[in-house]
Protein backbone atom coordinates (compact mmCIF):
# COMPACT_ATOMS: atom_id res chain seq x y z
CA UNK A 1 0.00 0.00 0.00
CA UNK A 2 2.53 2.79 0.85
CA UNK A 3 4.00 1.48 -2.55
CA UNK A 4 0.93 2.36 -4.66
CA UNK A 5 1.29 6.54 -2.78
CA UNK A 6 5.03 6.77 -3.22
CA UNK A 7 5.87 5.06 -7.02
CA UNK A 8 4.78 6.50 -10.10
CA UNK A 9 1.34 4.61 -12.31
CA UNK A 10 2.53 1.38 -13.77
CA UNK A 11 2.09 0.99 -17.50
CA UNK A 12 -0.75 -1.61 -17.18
CA UNK A 13 -3.03 0.60 -14.76
CA UNK A 14 -3.09 3.55 -17.42
CA UNK A 15 -3.45 0.33 -19.77
CA UNK A 16 -6.91 -0.72 -17.66
CA UNK A 17 -8.03 2.79 -16.98
CA UNK A 18 -8.25 2.87 -21.18
CA UNK A 19 -9.39 -0.65 -21.28
CA UNK A 20 -12.31 0.50 -19.25
CA UNK A 21 -13.13 3.92 -20.96
CA UNK A 22 -13.09 1.99 -24.26
CA UNK A 23 -15.49 -0.78 -22.45
CA UNK A 24 -17.80 1.84 -21.78
CA UNK A 25 -17.45 3.39 -24.94
CA UNK A 26 -18.45 0.30 -26.82
CA UNK A 27 -21.28 -0.48 -24.41
CA UNK A 28 -22.92 3.06 -24.60
CA UNK A 29 -22.83 2.74 -28.80
CA UNK A 30 -24.17 -0.60 -28.76
CA UNK A 31 -27.11 0.64 -26.22
CA UNK A 32 -28.05 3.86 -28.63
CA UNK A 33 -27.78 2.25 -31.68
CA UNK A 34 -31.18 2.25 -32.79
CA UNK A 35 -31.68 5.44 -31.67
CA UNK A 36 -35.12 6.75 -29.90
CA UNK A 37 -38.76 5.34 -30.12
CA UNK A 38 -41.54 5.26 -29.01
CA UNK A 39 -42.10 1.50 -28.10
CA UNK A 40 -39.01 0.91 -26.65
CA UNK A 41 -36.84 -2.64 -27.57
CA UNK A 42 -34.58 -4.41 -24.92
CA UNK A 43 -31.57 -2.20 -25.39
CA UNK A 44 -33.41 1.00 -25.03
CA UNK A 45 -35.32 -0.30 -21.77
CA UNK A 46 -31.72 -0.86 -20.58
CA UNK A 47 -30.16 2.77 -21.53
CA UNK A 48 -33.52 4.12 -19.61
CA UNK A 49 -33.65 2.09 -16.59
CA UNK A 50 -30.04 3.36 -16.22
CA UNK A 51 -30.96 6.94 -16.68
CA UNK A 52 -34.23 6.84 -14.57
CA UNK A 53 -32.11 5.74 -11.94
CA UNK A 54 -29.74 8.47 -11.89
CA UNK A 55 -32.21 11.17 -12.56
CA UNK A 56 -34.54 9.46 -9.34
CA UNK A 57 -31.07 9.42 -7.20
CA UNK A 58 -30.30 13.11 -7.93
CA UNK A 59 -33.36 14.45 -7.26
CA UNK A 60 -33.45 13.20 -4.12
CA UNK A 61 -30.01 14.40 -3.06
CA UNK A 62 -31.77 17.70 -4.04
CA UNK A 63 -30.07 18.19 -7.67
CA UNK A 64 -32.59 19.54 -10.35
CA UNK A 65 -32.97 16.95 -12.19
CA UNK A 66 -31.04 18.59 -15.69
CA UNK A 67 -29.14 16.81 -18.32
CA UNK A 68 -25.91 17.86 -17.80
CA UNK A 69 -25.98 17.20 -14.34
CA UNK A 70 -27.43 13.84 -14.57
CA UNK A 71 -24.99 13.09 -17.69
CA UNK A 72 -21.95 14.58 -15.56
CA UNK A 73 -22.86 12.08 -12.67
CA UNK A 74 -23.97 9.20 -14.76
CA UNK A 75 -20.26 8.90 -16.51
CA UNK A 76 -18.40 9.08 -13.16
CA UNK A 77 -20.53 6.13 -11.68
CA UNK A 78 -19.99 4.16 -14.66
CA UNK A 79 -15.83 5.13 -14.46
CA UNK A 80 -15.18 4.54 -10.97
CA UNK A 81 -17.67 1.34 -10.90
CA UNK A 82 -15.90 -0.48 -14.07
CA UNK A 83 -12.22 0.44 -12.59
CA UNK A 84 -13.36 -0.99 -9.82
CA UNK A 85 -15.04 -4.22 -10.77
CA UNK A 86 -11.72 -4.81 -12.87
CA UNK A 87 -10.62 -6.19 -9.44
CA UNK A 88 -12.51 -9.56 -9.70
CA UNK A 89 -11.50 -10.83 -12.72
CA UNK A 90 -9.64 -14.07 -12.80
CA UNK A 91 -6.92 -12.44 -15.97
CA UNK A 92 -3.79 -11.29 -14.01
CA UNK A 93 -2.70 -8.56 -15.62
CA UNK A 94 -6.08 -6.58 -15.94
CA UNK A 95 -7.00 -7.69 -12.72
CA UNK A 96 -5.35 -4.68 -11.18
CA UNK A 97 -8.14 -1.44 -10.20
CA UNK A 98 -6.61 1.60 -11.23
CA UNK A 99 -8.53 3.13 -8.40
CA UNK A 100 -6.00 0.77 -6.02
CA UNK A 101 -3.11 3.69 -7.18
CA UNK A 102 -4.04 7.15 -5.60
CA UNK A 103 -2.96 9.19 -8.70
CA UNK A 104 -6.29 7.78 -10.37
CA UNK A 105 -8.63 8.68 -7.50
CA UNK A 106 -7.32 12.04 -7.35
CA UNK A 107 -7.27 12.57 -10.84
CA UNK A 108 -11.67 11.41 -10.13
CA UNK A 109 -11.92 13.53 -7.76
CA UNK A 110 -10.47 16.57 -9.48
CA UNK A 111 -12.85 15.96 -12.14
CA UNK A 112 -15.14 15.67 -9.78
CA UNK A 113 -15.17 19.36 -7.74
CA UNK A 114 -13.68 21.18 -11.40
CA UNK A 115 -17.12 19.36 -13.16
CA UNK A 116 -19.01 20.68 -10.52
CA UNK A 117 -17.59 23.86 -10.60
CA UNK A 118 -18.18 23.94 -14.62
CA UNK A 119 -21.73 22.74 -13.69
CA UNK A 120 -22.83 25.81 -11.49
CA UNK A 121 -20.96 27.97 -14.68
CA UNK A 122 -23.26 27.19 -16.84
CA UNK A 123 -26.58 26.70 -14.87
CA UNK A 124 -25.71 30.42 -12.78
CA UNK A 125 -22.99 31.95 -14.63
CA UNK A 126 -19.01 31.79 -14.69
CA UNK A 127 -18.95 34.83 -12.12
CA UNK A 128 -21.05 32.99 -9.75
CA UNK A 129 -19.36 29.44 -9.70
CA UNK A 130 -15.76 31.75 -9.32
CA UNK A 131 -17.33 33.69 -6.44
CA UNK A 132 -18.99 30.49 -4.64
CA UNK A 133 -15.34 29.35 -4.24
CA UNK A 134 -14.89 32.55 -1.94
CA UNK A 135 -18.30 32.90 -0.10
CA UNK A 136 -18.80 33.35 2.84
CA UNK A 137 -15.12 33.90 3.14
CA UNK A 138 -11.61 32.86 1.21
CA UNK A 139 -11.49 30.00 3.82
CA UNK A 140 -14.18 27.89 1.24
CA UNK A 141 -11.07 27.32 -0.99
CA UNK A 142 -9.66 25.31 1.58
CA UNK A 143 -12.88 23.23 2.20
CA UNK A 144 -12.90 22.29 -1.75
CA UNK A 145 -9.06 21.55 -1.23
CA UNK A 146 -10.46 18.98 1.54
CA UNK A 147 -13.56 17.84 -0.17
CA UNK A 148 -10.95 16.42 -3.18
CA UNK A 149 -8.32 15.02 -0.61
CA UNK A 150 -11.58 13.38 1.47
CA UNK A 151 -13.13 12.12 -2.01
CA UNK A 152 -9.95 10.64 -3.20
CA UNK A 153 -8.74 9.52 0.05
CA UNK A 154 -11.86 7.35 0.63
CA UNK A 155 -11.91 5.43 -2.59
CA UNK A 156 -8.32 4.97 -2.65
CA UNK A 157 -8.39 3.78 0.94
CA UNK A 158 -11.15 1.09 0.29
CA UNK A 159 -10.23 -0.22 -2.84
CA UNK A 160 -6.67 -0.23 -2.35
CA UNK A 161 -7.55 -2.13 0.81
CA UNK A 162 -9.84 -4.41 -0.79
CA UNK A 163 -7.18 -5.25 -3.38
CA UNK A 164 -4.33 -5.78 -1.01
CA UNK A 165 -6.56 -8.04 1.05
CA UNK A 166 -7.71 -10.15 -1.89
CA UNK A 167 -3.58 -10.51 -2.64
CA UNK A 168 -2.82 -11.16 0.23
CA UNK A 169 -5.29 -13.93 0.92
CA UNK A 170 -4.78 -15.45 -2.67
CA UNK A 171 -1.39 -15.71 -0.69
CA UNK A 172 -2.34 -17.99 1.71
CA UNK A 173 -5.27 -19.77 -0.02
CA UNK A 174 -5.31 -19.97 -3.76
CA UNK A 175 -8.21 -22.00 -4.46
CA UNK A 176 -11.81 -21.88 -3.46
CA UNK A 177 -11.69 -18.90 -0.50
CA UNK A 178 -10.69 -16.13 -3.10
CA UNK A 179 -13.93 -16.54 -4.99
CA UNK A 180 -16.08 -15.70 -1.79
CA UNK A 181 -13.53 -13.22 -1.31
CA UNK A 182 -14.51 -11.29 -4.41
CA UNK A 183 -18.16 -11.82 -3.69
CA UNK A 184 -17.83 -10.27 -0.86
CA UNK A 185 -15.75 -7.51 -2.52
CA UNK A 186 -19.03 -6.75 -4.88
CA UNK A 187 -20.34 -4.89 -1.63
CA UNK A 188 -17.62 -2.04 -1.36
CA UNK A 189 -17.26 -2.01 -4.93
CA UNK A 190 -20.96 -1.15 -5.84
CA UNK A 191 -21.16 1.08 -2.79
CA UNK A 192 -18.22 2.99 -3.20
CA UNK A 193 -18.84 4.25 -7.19
CA UNK A 194 -22.34 5.16 -5.46
CA UNK A 195 -20.96 6.79 -2.63
CA UNK A 196 -18.61 9.24 -4.57
CA UNK A 197 -21.11 9.90 -7.02
CA UNK A 198 -23.94 10.66 -4.35
CA UNK A 199 -20.99 13.17 -2.63
CA UNK A 200 -20.53 14.78 -5.92
CA UNK A 201 -24.41 15.27 -6.32
CA UNK A 202 -24.02 16.81 -2.54
CA UNK A 203 -21.67 18.97 -3.58
CA UNK A 204 -23.20 20.29 -7.31
CA UNK A 205 -26.72 20.88 -5.65
CA UNK A 206 -24.89 22.69 -3.01
CA UNK A 207 -23.26 25.11 -5.04
CA UNK A 208 -26.23 25.42 -7.19
CA UNK A 209 -29.01 26.34 -4.79
CA UNK A 210 -26.65 28.18 -2.71
CA UNK A 211 -26.29 30.32 -6.37
CA UNK A 212 -30.25 29.91 -6.31
CA UNK A 213 -30.85 31.34 -2.89
CA UNK A 214 -28.45 34.25 -3.33
CA UNK A 215 -30.45 35.40 -6.94
CA UNK A 216 -34.00 34.80 -5.08
CA UNK A 217 -32.83 36.97 -2.52
CA UNK A 218 -31.70 39.82 -4.83
CA UNK B 1 12.48 3.14 22.06
CA UNK B 2 11.90 4.84 19.02
CA UNK B 3 11.39 1.21 17.20
CA UNK B 4 8.49 0.34 20.26
CA UNK B 5 6.79 3.85 19.71
CA UNK B 6 6.47 3.54 15.73
CA UNK B 7 5.15 -0.24 15.75
CA UNK B 8 2.95 1.06 18.58
CA UNK B 9 1.77 4.31 17.72
CA UNK B 10 0.04 2.80 13.98
CA UNK B 11 -1.35 0.02 16.11
CA UNK B 12 -2.67 2.16 18.50
CA UNK B 13 -4.18 4.75 15.74
CA UNK B 14 -6.09 2.24 13.53
CA UNK B 15 -7.96 0.33 16.73
CA UNK B 16 -9.31 3.15 18.41
CA UNK B 17 -10.20 4.80 15.54
CA UNK B 18 -11.81 1.43 14.63
CA UNK B 19 -13.68 1.02 17.24
CA UNK B 20 -15.26 4.28 17.58
CA UNK B 21 -16.70 4.40 14.13
CA UNK B 22 -17.95 0.92 14.45
CA UNK B 23 -19.92 2.17 17.20
CA UNK B 24 -20.59 5.37 15.48
CA UNK B 25 -21.65 3.50 12.46
CA UNK B 26 -23.50 1.02 14.46
CA UNK B 27 -25.56 4.17 15.69
CA UNK B 28 -26.38 4.98 12.47
CA UNK B 29 -27.54 1.74 10.79
CA UNK B 30 -29.67 0.99 14.25
CA UNK B 31 -31.75 5.01 13.44
CA UNK B 32 -32.16 4.22 9.84
CA UNK B 33 -32.77 0.80 9.97
CA UNK B 34 -35.90 1.87 12.92
CA UNK B 35 -36.87 4.84 10.40
CA UNK B 36 -37.17 2.15 7.66
CA UNK B 37 -39.58 -0.24 9.57
CA UNK B 38 -41.49 2.31 10.76
CA UNK B 39 -41.74 4.46 7.50
CA UNK B 40 -41.24 1.82 4.73
CA UNK B 41 -42.51 3.89 1.62
CA UNK B 42 -39.27 6.13 2.61
CA UNK B 43 -36.79 3.95 2.84
CA UNK B 44 -34.97 4.50 -0.46
CA UNK B 45 -34.04 7.69 0.39
CA UNK B 46 -33.48 6.67 4.31
CA UNK B 47 -30.44 4.27 3.10
CA UNK B 48 -29.16 7.12 0.48
CA UNK B 49 -28.87 9.14 3.52
CA UNK B 50 -27.28 6.12 5.98
CA UNK B 51 -24.53 5.45 2.70
CA UNK B 52 -23.95 9.26 2.88
CA UNK B 53 -23.13 9.46 6.65
CA UNK B 54 -21.17 6.13 7.10
CA UNK B 55 -19.20 7.49 4.11
CA UNK B 56 -18.51 10.37 6.03
CA UNK B 57 -17.63 8.58 9.16
CA UNK B 58 -15.07 6.25 6.83
CA UNK B 59 -13.31 8.37 5.50
CA UNK B 60 -11.79 9.84 8.76
CA UNK B 61 -11.11 5.72 9.11
CA UNK B 62 -9.04 6.50 6.23
CA UNK B 63 -7.43 9.14 7.07
CA UNK B 64 -6.43 7.53 10.10
CA UNK B 65 -5.33 4.56 7.88
CA UNK B 66 -2.84 6.15 5.76
CA UNK B 67 -1.32 7.91 8.94
CA UNK B 68 -0.58 4.58 10.02
CA UNK B 69 0.68 2.84 6.78
CA UNK B 70 2.84 6.26 6.55
CA UNK B 71 4.11 5.49 10.28
CA UNK B 72 4.74 1.93 9.72
CA UNK B 73 6.70 2.56 6.81
CA UNK B 74 9.08 4.31 8.53
CA UNK B 75 9.73 1.38 10.40
CA UNK B 76 13.41 -0.15 9.35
Amino acid sequence: MPQAIAHNLPYITIFNFLLVCIILTILAVILSKDGFKEVPGERQNIAEFCLDWFFDKASDMGVSSTKTVVAFLASLFFVILFCNLLLILPLSPFNIPPTSYYSVPLALALCSIFGTIIVTGVYRGSLNAVKHLFWPNPLQLISEAGHILSLSLRLFGNIGGEYAVSIQVLKVAPYGIPVVIHLIGLIPVFIQAFVFTLLTSTFVAGAIHHEETKTSKA
Amino acid sequence: MREIFLVFLPTVTIVITAVVAALSMRRISVSALEGMTRQPEVAGQLFTSMLVSMALIEALVIYCLIVALMLAGKID
